[in-house]
This record gives C-alpha cells, sequence and structure tokens, in this order.
C-alpha cells in the first residue's frame, strides 16, 4: 500500500484541529513569532498549517511526500529518505546542514531550526510511527469533518474523481498532486484553483530529480575524457616540442 | 608605514570583526546572525563564499594547464602564485561552508554517508580531492626550505603531471557540478538564469575568471610588493581570456533564444537589470577592453578588464546562488552586516595567509624584501601614541593583535541584542487586558485577540471565592493584579522577582543578607521566600506555590491556564468543543460592540487597531 492522504477543501471548516493533533503527536512546542517564518504557518514548529485559500476556503498545507522527491535525490548526505510506505522522512543523525534540501522542494516545505545552535530540518513525517503502530496520521484522525482522510494512494484517487464527476458544479476538475512533479502523496480536490497556493507556480509533470539525472550521469565520463584529452595533449605536446628541439640542434 | 604593513593591519582588523560574529554564529544559531530565513535558506554565504570562493580558485587548474599540458614556459613565473591561491581559496571556501552549514560538526558525513544523485555530494567529494591534489602540488614549494624533505618533495616534483591531470578533471566537474545544483530548481531560479546547460555555462565562465583573476592578482601582489608584473605574459592571457569570454556570450545568448527566453531582457526589473549588470561585468565589458591591443598589453588595461571581470562572475554566483531567485511569499533578502563581515574575514585570513606564505617561501621568482627588515633603518614610532614599540617585527605583531582584538571588541558591540541572547524573537511587552464584564484579552494588541466573559466565569465558578482559580499571585498590595503585570512579555519568559530592583538602593533597599543567609551561596533556591515577608502575595486559596522566579511569557501562560481548565472541564461537563481553540479564538479581530462607538490608531506592523471607545486617546 502506497499511504497517502487526501485532503477536500470544500469540506474543511478551517478548525485547525488538525494542527493541534500534529502538535501533540509529534511533540512540537508552541509557536514563537520569528523573523525567519514565512506567512503559509508552516515551520519547524508546525508540520502543518492551514491558510485562507480564495473565496473562503480553508487549504490545509503540509510535506506533499513526492513520489520521487526532490529532497531525497538532493541531500548530499542522504539523510531524506523515503520509506516503502511512500512517507518521506528525515534522519537527524547523517544531517549537515546544507539546506540543500530547502532549496530543492518545489512547494517549499521543509522548514529549518533557525533559533538553535544545533539545528535540525523539520517537517511532516506522515506520521510514520503511528503508521507502523498501525494507526492514521494524527491530522487525519483529528479532522471532524473528514475533510481531511488517510489511505491507498491509488483508492483516494479514485475517490477524489468521484466526488469531481458526482458534483461536477462544486470541484474544480483537477486533483492536485495526482501528476505534477511525478506525483504526489498528499493529494487535494477543492472547489477553487489550488495551483498558486500550494505550489506558487504551475508545476509540469516532470519529476525534479530526472533534471540533474543527465548532468550526474555524465560525470565519470566527463572526467574520464577530461583526463585522456589533457594526458593526451601533454604527450603529442611534449613529443613536438622534443622534436623541434632536436632539429634545433641540427 | 609600508603598504603591506597597512593592509595586514586591516585584514587583521576584518578578522577580528568576523571572529565576533563567529562566537556569535556558532553559540546562537544561524537566525540570529543572518538574514536566511524558511523562503531563503541559502545567501550570501552560499553564493559568495562557496560559490564564487571555488569559481574565484579557478586560476590553479587553468594556469596548471597552460604550463603543464600546453607548455606554455612564458606563465611558469604565475604557476606557484596561482596554484598558491587556489589553494587557499579552497581553504576559505570550506571555512566559510563552516559559517553556513547547520551543523558544521557533520561535515565529514559525507565521506561515509552517500548519496550520489545529488550534484553537492559531487561538488564535496571533488572539493575534498581537489584541495589534497591543490595541497600536493604546492608542497614543494614550503619544502624547499626544509633539507630533511627533499625526499617528498623530489617524489612530489615527479608525481606533478599526473597531479595536475587529476587537479585539471577534478576541476572540471565540481566547476560544473555547482551550476547542476541548480537544475533541481526550475521553479524556483528566475528564466534569466535556469537552463539545463547551467553546467557548461559554469565551467566556461570559471575557465574565463581563472585567466583573469591570475592577471588581477599578480598585479595586486605587484603593487603591494612593489614588485615588477609579468605584464607580457599577461597579456598572453588576456588574449586567450578575451575568447573564452566571447564563448561564454555567445553560449548564454545562443542559450536564452533556445528557450525562448529573450523577452525577459528587455522586460524591466530588477532581475533584469542584475542580469545585464552580471553579464556586462563579467564578459562583454573586459571582452571588450581585451580585444584592443593598447589596452592589453598595458598595465592599467589588464587591471581594469581583470578586475572588472572577476567582480561580474562572482556577481554571477550570487546571483545563482540565491538572489535571482523567485522567492516564496513577499520574502526579499539582503545579506546582514554579520554575513558580510564573516565572509570577509574569511578573505581576510586567506589574504593573510597568502602574504605569509609569499614572505616565507619562494613563491615568486625573488622573494619580495620586506621593507621594514633593514637592520640599518632607523626606529619608527607608532603613529598614536608616539612610542617605540621595538624592532620592526615585534612592532608589527604587536599592532596586528591590537587591531584585530580592537576589531573583535567592536564587533561584539555591534552585535544586537537579539543576536547576543539568541532567541531570534525580540521583546515585545504584554499590555492589560481591556474592560469590565467582558474582557478584551489582546495583550500585543494586533487586534486579534479574546473576549473573555469575565464575570460570567466569576459567576459560574463561584463569586468572590473564585478569584483565586486565576489569579494566583497578586502584587503586594494589591488584591487582583492583571496576567500582565508578572507575564511581561509576550512570548518570553521574564523575572517575576525584581532583584535588582530589591537591592537598589533608590528602589527596595534591601540589604543582601536579609534574603541571602549569610554563609550560603547567594542563589534563588537558597534564598529567602518571598511569602516570608509579602505576606498577601497569594490569595487564600491560591492555585501556585510561590517558588518559580520566572514567570512564563504571556501566551504560554494564557494558554496554560484557559485550555488547562477548559480541557478538564471539557471532560467533566461533557462538551468536546469547550477544550477547543475555537472556543476561546473566534477569529474576531474587534472589540465586539464597544467597538462601533471606538476609535482607531496606527498597530504594529501596519494594521489599523481598532479600540474601544472607553479606551484612553
Amino acid at each position: 500500500m502506497r499511504a497517502a492522504i487526501l485532503t477536500d477543501v470544500s469540506k474543511c471548516i478551517g478548525c485547525r484541529e488538525c494542527v493541534r493533533a500534529c502538535k501533540l503527536a509529534n511533540g512540537l512546542g508552541p509557536e514563537l513569532p520569528h523573523r525567519w517564518n514565512l506567512a503559509d504557518g508552516l515551520s519547524a514548529r508546525s508540520w502543518t498549517s492551514v491558510v485562507e485559500g480564495p473565496r473562503g476556503s480553508f487549504v490545509r498545507k503540509q510535506c506533499r511526500h513526492c513520489l520521487q522527491p526532490a529532497c531525497v535525490s538532493a541531500c548530499p548526505v542522504g539523510a531524506l529518505r523515503q520509506t516503502d510506505s511512500g512517507a518521506v522522512i528525515y534522519d537527524r543523525e547523517r544531517c549537515m546542514g546544507c539546506r540543500y534540501c530547502m532549496m530543492a522542494c518545489p512547494f517549499g516545505v521543509p522548514r529549518y531550526e533557525w533559533d538553535q545552535p544545533v539545528p535540525y530540518v523539520r517537517k511532516c513525517t506522515l506520521c510514520l510511527q503511528r503508521l507502523r503502530a498501525g494507526q492514521r496520521p494524527a491530522c487525519t484522525e483529528a479532522c471532524p469533518t473528514k475533510a481531511t482522510v488517510f489511505g491507498d494512494r491509488g483508492r483516494l484517487i479514485e475517490e477524489a474523481h468521484r466526488r469531481i464527476r458526482e458534483r461536477p458544479e462544486l470541484y474544480w476538475p483537477k486533483v492536485w498532486g495526482e501528476e505534477e512533479v511525478g506525483g504526489t502523496s498528499v493529494l487535494y480536490v477543492a472547489p477553487v484553483d489550488l495551483t498558486a497556493l500550494l505550489a506558487g507556480r504551475p508545476l509540469e509533470e516532470a519529476p525534479l530529480p530526472e533534471r540533474t539525472r543527465a548532468a550526474m550521469q555524465a560525470v565519470p565520463f566527463a572526467f574520464t575524457g577530461v583526463v585522456a584529452t589533457m594526458a593526451g595533449l601533454r604527450w603529442v605536446i611534449e613529443r613536438r616540442m622534443k622534436r623541434q628541439a632536436e632539429e634545433g640542434d641540427e | 608605514m609600508s603598504r603591506v604593513h597597512r593592509l595586514k593591519l586591516a585584514l587583521w582588523a576584518v578578522t577580528g570583526l568576523a571572529g565576533a560574529v563567529a562566537a556569535a554564529r556558532f553559540l546562537f544559531g544561524l537566525g540570529v546572525t543572518t538574514n536566511l530565513s524558511d523562503g531563503v535558506p541559502w545567501g550570501f554565504w552560499i553564493g559568495f563564499d562557496v560559490m564564487g570562493g571555488v569559481a574565484l580558485a579557478a586560476g590553479g587548474f587553468v594556469v596548471t594547464a597552460a604550463v603543464y599540458i600546453f607548455r606554455l614556459e612564458r606563465f611558469h613565473s604565475i604557476v606557484r602564485p596561482a596554484v598558491l591561491t587556489a589553494f587557499l581559496g579552497y581553504l576559505a571556501v570550506v571555512a566559510g561552508l563552516l559559517f553556513d552549514l547547520g551543523l558544521p560538526w557533520n561535515i565529514w558525513h559525507m565521506v561515509v554517508f552517500w548519496n550520489p544523485h545529488s550534484p553537492l555530494f559531487e561538488v564535496g567529494w571533488c572539493v575534498m580531492l581537489y584541495l589534497t591534489v591543490l595541497a600536493l602540488e604546492f608542497f614543494p614549494v614550503p619544502a624547499e626550505q626544509f633539507p630533511r624533505l627533499a625526499a617528498v618533495r623530489r617524489a612530489l616534483l615527479r608525481a606533478r603531471i599526473p597531479l595536475v591531470i587529476a587537479g585539471i578533471g577534478l576541476s572540471t566537474l565540481h566547476q560544473s557540478s555547482l551550476g547542476s545544483l541548480f537544475l533541481i530548481m526550475p521553479y524556483r531560479l528566475h528564466p534569466l538564469w535556469y537552463t539545463p546547460w547551467l553546467p557548461v555555462l559554469f565551467l566556461v565562465s570559471a575557465v574565463g575568471l581563472g585567466l583573469m583573476m591570475a592577471v588581477f592578482e599578480s598585479h595586486l601582489t605587484a603593487w603591494l610588493y612593489g614588485r615588477r608584473p609579468e605584464t607580457e605574459a599577461l597579456a598572453a592571457l588576456g588574449g586567450a581570456t578575451r575568447w573564452v569570454l566571447l564563448l561564454y556570450v555567445a553560449l548564454r545568448g545562443a542559450d536564452l533564444a533556445a528557450r525562448g527566453q529573450l523577452a525577459w531582457l528587455v522586460r524591466p526589473g530588477w532581475r533584469t537589470a542584475m542580469f545585464w549588470a552580471e553579464l556586462g561585468l563579467m564578459a562583454l565589458l573586459p571582452a571588450a577592453l581585451l580585444f584592443v591591443p593598447a589596452v592589453r598589453r598595458s598595465r592599467a588595461g589588464q587591471w581594469t578588464a581583470a578586475g572588472v571581470g572577476v567582480l561580474g562572475t562572482v556577481l554571477n554566483r550570487i546571483n545563482v546562488g540565491g538572489l535571482a531567485h523567485l522567492g516564496r511569499g513577499d520574502q526579499f533578502y539582503v545579506p546582514a552586516w554579520t554575513e558580510l563581515a564573516a565572509s570577509a574575514g574569511v578573505v581576510s585570513a586567506a589574504a593573510l595567509a597568502f602574504l605569509f606564505m609569499v614572505e616565507k617561501f619562494r613563491v615568486w621568482e625573488e622573494r619580495p624584501a620586506d621593507p621594514e627588515a633593514d637592520p640599518l633603518k632607523l626606529p619608527e614610532l607608532a603613529p598614536v601614541g608616539a612610542t617605540w614599540l621595538g624592532p620592526p617585527a615585534v612592532a608589527g605583531r604587536t599592532l596586528y593583535s591590537l587591531s584585530f582584538l580592537l576589531a573583535a571588541a567592536l564587533g561584539l558591540a555591534l552585535l544586537e541584542p537579539v543576536s547576543a541572547s539568541g532567541r531570534g524573537v525580540e521583546r515585545m511587552a504584554a499590555r492589560r487586558a481591556r474592560g469590565g464584564e467582558v474582557l478584551w484579552v489582546d495583550g500585543n494588541r494586533d487586534g486579534y485577540g479574546t473576549a473573555f466573559p469575565h464575570e460570567a466565569h466569576q459567576k459560574r465558578e463561584g463569586g468572590k471565592a473564585s478569584c483565586p482559580l486565576c489569579h494566583h499571585m497578586n502584587l503586594p498590595g494589591d488584591r487582583h493584579s492583571g496576567c500582565f503585570e508578572c507575564h511581561r512579555d509576550m512570548y518570553l519568559a521574564s523575572d517575576a522577582f525584581r532583584h535588582d530592583w530589591h537591592a537598589s538602593p533608590r528602589g527596595g533597599r534591601v540589604a543582601c543578607w536579609r534574603c541571602h543567609a549569610e554563609g550560603q551561596p547567594r542563589r534563588a533556591a537558597t534564598a529567602r521566600r518571598c511569602l516570608e515577608c509579602h505576606k498577601d502575595l497569594t490569595p487564600p486559596g491560591a492555585t501556585i506555590a510561590v517558588r518559580q522566579y520566572r514567570a512564563p511569557g504571556y501566551v504560554e501562560a494564557m494558554h496554560r491556564w484557559c485550555v488547562g481548565c477548559h480541557v478538564r472541564r471539557a471532560q467533566q461537563m461533557n462538551k468536546p468543543d469547550l477544550g477547543r481553540c475555537t472556543a476561546c479564538h473566534r477569529e474576531r479581530r474587534q472589540w465586539p460592540e464597544q467597538l462601533a462607538a471606538g476609535r482607531s490608531e496606527a498597530g504594529p506592523a501596519g494594521k489599523r487597531l481598532l479600540l474601544p471607545a472607553w479606551s484612553a486617546p
């Protein structure tokens, strides 16, 4: 099973029980109004937040748990990895604090403990510890209106399309997270266009790690090529210089 | 004082300033010493120290390639300084990176935890290996002066060609991979810069910069030590540079055209301006200058072309590294002075190391004579105080230490209280709740408050007897102190007990021994209890034992007190909504009834505050 969350914006009443449940389940402290916090409410101490979307809608933000995560591909020490269930998690023991994951994430999700002398990257783990114990993520359990539900990704996508099909007058005809950047495990359906709110601008379907793959695959060839060319050039030039010197002697 | 000495004095001062910044950075974290944020996680330290630093150190592989591969013997005189600059440059890159990394002591993780998909992993490895190669390439120079190292030196000289070739290979990789770093951020980097060809553009510009850096450095040190610059060899370097720069401009233009982004070139905006400034400085202007033969051969021409080119390329790296990004939200990043100071300090330290090396070892054909080492010279008096500080070497060291320490002290003084205390949250005084039957609780007066039905609570909880439920402690002589009087800051804990006021002769005039018994350590734990003097500090039936002297912040106190009670009652009364945030926070930005007749005033962060009619004007 691929763990996934479907958030139906039309059902969200903005009560922020999910935010509270997340804080309790993950032992996150109270939020302080720091300079480095963004307006979307996510931070090292808030792994999910509810922002006000267009036309009075409420949109819950959290890590999207991409199927092909840019952060995992970017991390030089493999501190971020994807579990079998699809959750993208962070290993603080490996991290060295380069923050490349924060730069790479197309949704700008990972947040940093800027106020700590020993800072770590913090983000939603899809409540991995609860998944392992056979429970649902805390946010989906806390939601009083079932606006955010947990399940298998394939089933949730079917469910999302079913909702859109049944009430086309209510829903925007798109399941966010189904295709962009290779698909994400956290899906959205909404009565409004969420593109700008979730990612800042439209995302293409190509997964981001593919963009670096070509360059990285060229590395060994580039190295061998450059070294061979340089050695060859040196040999040729050396020989020519020797010959010139000999001719000069004669 | 000579030019060199004045420069060293300045470099030591900048290093001292950076030392103060470094202390704050490593004690209190990145948040208070930089302007980085969740929206801008990479800033000046990555753009300048790392990306700019690696590019600036490109002279090493370019010049060694010219001399040892292409056998251009006329450049032989600049090989040693170029390799030394590259070596120190890479050391500076690593030092700068230690500032920027959140967990710098984990930098070795790259050696054991591998992720070959990551361009940063590749850059890290290449930099480590190339640093080793550079050390081995340069080691024979200082080894000349130590006869014991002759065998090592000979072995290294024999391995020179393989080392040079490995260095060129490694440089090609990581100079280009620094561009690959940004391939994964198509939605972040501005379209004027984002292209799949970034690695190639980075490599070509690094070659150009390496050449210009060699020219620039040669002239700078010539000016400094009164050496003769290698003007003719440098003119030849300039000749090669112009073609590289031309190639770069062509690549950049072709790439923009192929991606259909040419329209950006004329669209007004600061990013377009940055693009033109960058391209003009790094390639167009130096190439144009170098195509004029007279300019190419003149000292001033070489200086200008190389200096401008170096500046432009560094600007390019800063742009790609963080400046020309499409920010998240409306965050605009300007480096903090502490960031600039740390970077300047790292560069200064590297420059000092460079000057040390050229003075002690045969980096140039002839070692520069120390202008003050003349034994027949008259003693010189220090400009301030007109004292003789000893022989020049000692006097120099005294002055350098002094300038380092003074600058470090200045740096510590300049650090804001926020960066010195490390919380990153500014103090914000909490203010009194307003109203009567219904209290408007909005400690920071930002308009978002909660209307607390005070009288209703009082009645429900049992009249006057219920006061101590919330008013758990009152100031001496006060019957119901407001929450804000002890919980004085909105978010930070503050002292409920004013120790200094008690001790001050103009305040409480309480002698130390009244609270701290003789022979006891003077600590809060061993001091006399407040209640022993202030009998009325807690009301009868108080729900708090006065042990703590630190009162939690206003928000935390209110939440803890109200929510704790509400959650308990929610269970007792089976009213689940009572424990939820929305029970009190109803997204109400206005004082309910009285507000209609109220007035408004400017509040923090440009918000309009609506104040109730009875509030004092």
